[in-house]
């Protein structure tokens, strides 16, 4: 593929990624936990792993996190950035075993991580030790709302294709 | 060509499956020891700043607090519970929790690094400040 | 809809709140935790000025910060420096209370304190050589005062770390009584200061810190009626090389930690400012010689707590503390 054609796709992809994160952060969350939320935008990270690579995987990423955290996050960037990273690694270490059926897998995986960093962030930096209580309801609701997201994402790739020449 | 190591959906399912046994056992473990004392402990910024005994409050009153973000919470205190009222951080995740009237969770209002946990308290004399 | 109802409870609700009178707010200044809690009409405003004096003083008398007077006096090079009736009293406090506790309080003892990393963070044991040579800038009778001028000779440099709390709360204490306040409880930091008594007329029950315990751990509780508590220990602030702790609290004539056989002082009375000076020069004297200063005092009375688990009381509180059960101390009252 031509590298504008690469970029041009990377771009959309970030801006839909974006776009994804900022209106489900205007959504009022249903239930009063720190950290819950359905990671939507994840469907693109997770396609875009299979799809396209770490590298490009990884610059959409941190785009969607930077520009995420001015349009939408107060002060939620570095926790976001911890959450995201621990995810982007997981995913990097498990997709090597995964089929393009079990994109929904990565995304429970990537799930997980992504609470377990945000998690560890929040404790770290605002020493907030008390919010580990929260952990198993997080992880519940993550690997459901991941392997949901995942399996979007297995259907974007399985109607799509790869795009890697 | 590289050999592709893959595990079966199987696997996975039952992976995850553990995990998510795994972490409501956890849940259910920490909802059947809740702390039954009824001193809610106020953390800003990682320390200790107050103590209250919530079964001996008569009259409901709040308190400000405002930490080293310089974002403010107002914590209302009413006999047996706790809540944050009102607070100017942006997700307003904590006042959306309401009241809390058991250790089991904490309200935490994570941008000002405040937490209010209900703790076990032994039979204290009523203190009103410490020095040291 | 539900505007209407909302609103009316709303207002209801500000109206309990206008009759329900404990007041309390807790900000972040010269680096810790205070909490001022008033009671009474006038608490909302005494809190306000309570806390515009504090954040007043940090400005003036902050050692770090480059406009404040401190600053100006630690970078003259020896030149007179004209100061306010802030650092004016302090500096006249630390004259009279380096002469009560016989020199063991000291405002001049910043550089050997940054010397021994307390400062920084950056913890380092200087040998006798630099102690002795950071020793021949330390002499709180070389500070000059003439009016409202200020000099301290070059390479000296001082700080208001022992007082400046103590100050800011009996500061904080008139304003409140002047706003109207006549029961309030303000922490800044660890040190108390009260007006009055509790608006039911007790008095303020004032829990003293075990030194070997955690931050919630406590030997016995003070009562207190328009007055202030300090404590001064070295379990405040320290670090630990090959065993050893070595705490910020320095004895003037040595330049190293204070060793006197004491975990903690406590200094229990009217003005915050002496109780917080006090507390330090006592702490670095030791319980004989502080037992001795309060034999020639009139003002003040104390806690102090020894390495070897005895919590000695001066006469004067024997009806005011009490010792908690099982906390592993030995009450002694002090007679004169």
């Amino acid at each position: 593929m031509k590298q504008t054609k690469r970029l041009t796709l990377c771009a959309l992809l970030t801006a839909i990624a974006l776009t994804i994160f900022v209106a489900e952060a205007q959504i009022p969350p249903v239930v009063p936990v720190p950290g819950m939320k359905l990671g939507l935008a994840n469907i693109v990270t997770v396609y875009a792993m299979f799809a396209l690579g770490p590298g490009d995987t990884l610059m959409i990423l941190l785009c969607r996190i930077f520009l995420g955290s001015l349009f939408a996050g107060g002060s939620t960037f570095l926790y976001s950035l911890a959450g995201g990273l621990l995810c982007y690694l997981s995913m990097l270490l498990f997709r090597k075993i995964l089929t393009e059926k079990q994109l929904w897998v990565c995304g429970a995986i990537g799930a997980i991580f992504h609470n377990l960093g945000q998690m560890g962030a929040a404790i770290l930096i605002a020493r907030t030790p008390q919010l580990v209580l929260y952990l198993p309801v997080l992880l519940i609701t993550g690997v459901i709302a991941g392997a949901f997201t995942g399996l979007g994402a297995q259907l974007l790739l399985a109607r799509l294709g790869r795009r890697i020449p | 060509m590289t050999l592709k190591k893959t595990l079966s959906n199987r696997f996975w399912l039952i992976l995850l499956g553990v995990i998510v046994a795994g972490s409501a056992l956890a849940a259910w473990l920490l909802l059947s020891r809740v702390p039954t004392g009824s001193i809610a402990a106020i953390y800003l910024d990682g320390e200790l700043v107050e103590r209250i005994d919530l079964a001996a409050v008569t009259e409901s009153y709040t308190r400000t607090y405002t930490g080293k973000s310089g974002i403010t919470d107002v914590v209302e205190v009413a006999r047996g519970k706790i809540r944050v009222k009102e607070a100017d951080c942006p997700d307003q995740v904590c006042v959306h929790q309401g009241w809390i009237e058991t250790g089991v969770v904490p309200v935490v209002c994570l941008p000002n690094a405040l937490v209010i946990q209900i703790e076990d308290g032994s039979a204290e004399p009523e203190i009103d400040g410490a020095v040291g | 809809m539900k505007r209407p109802l909302a609103l009316s409870l709303a207002v209801l609700l500000l109206l309990s709140g206008c009759s329900s009178t404990e007041e309390s707010t807790t900000i972040f200044a010269m680096d810790t935790v205070m909490t001022l809690t008033a009671y009474g009409s006038h608490a909302r405003e005494g809190l306000s000025a309570a806390e515009a004096e504090i954040n007043r003083l940090e400005k003036t008398l902050s050692v770090t910060r480059e406009d404040s007077e401190v600053w100006a006096i630690d970078h003259s090079a020896g030149a007179p420096v004209t100061v306010g009736t802030d650092t004016a009293a302090l500096l006249n406090a630390a004259a009279a209370l380096g002469d009560r506790t016989g020199g063991a309080l000291d405002v001049t003892l910043y550089p050997v304190v940054k010397a021994w990393g307390f400062t920084t963070g950056d913890y380092r044991i200087p040998d006798a050589e630099e102690l002795a040579d950071l020793l021949t800038r330390v002499d709180d009778h070389a500070v000059h005062m003439d009016g409202d001028t200020v000099t301290l000779p070059a390479g000296m440099e001082l700080d208001f770390g022992a007082l400046a709390k103590g100050y800011a709360g009996e500061q904080c204490a008139s304003l409140l009584k002047e706003a109207g306040v006549t029961s309030a409880i303000l922490n800044l930091g660890g040190n108390v200061q009260t007006v009055g008594a509790k608006p039911d007329g007790s008095p303020w029950r004032v829990a003293v810190q075990d030194p070997e315990g955690e931050s919630e751990d406590y030997v016995g509780w003070l009562e207190l009626t328009d007055e202030a508590a300090v404590t001064s220990g070295g379990y405040q602030r320290y670090f630990e090389e090959n065993g050893v702790r070595y705490w910020h609290i320095i004895d003037p004539d040595t330049g190293a930690p204070a060793r006197s056989g004491l975990l903690s002082a406590t200094i229990v009375g009217k003005s915050g400012t002496a109780c917080d000076g006090l507390s330090t020069g006592l702490f670095v004297l030791g319980p004989e010689k502080a037992l001795d200063c309060w034999r020639q005092s009139d003002d003040f009375e104390a806690v102090l707590i020894g390495e070897d688990h005895t919590v000695q009381i001066t006469a004067g509180l024997a009806d005011r503390f009490t010792l908690r059960e099982d906390s592993g101390y030995t009450l002694r009252i002090v007679e004169e």
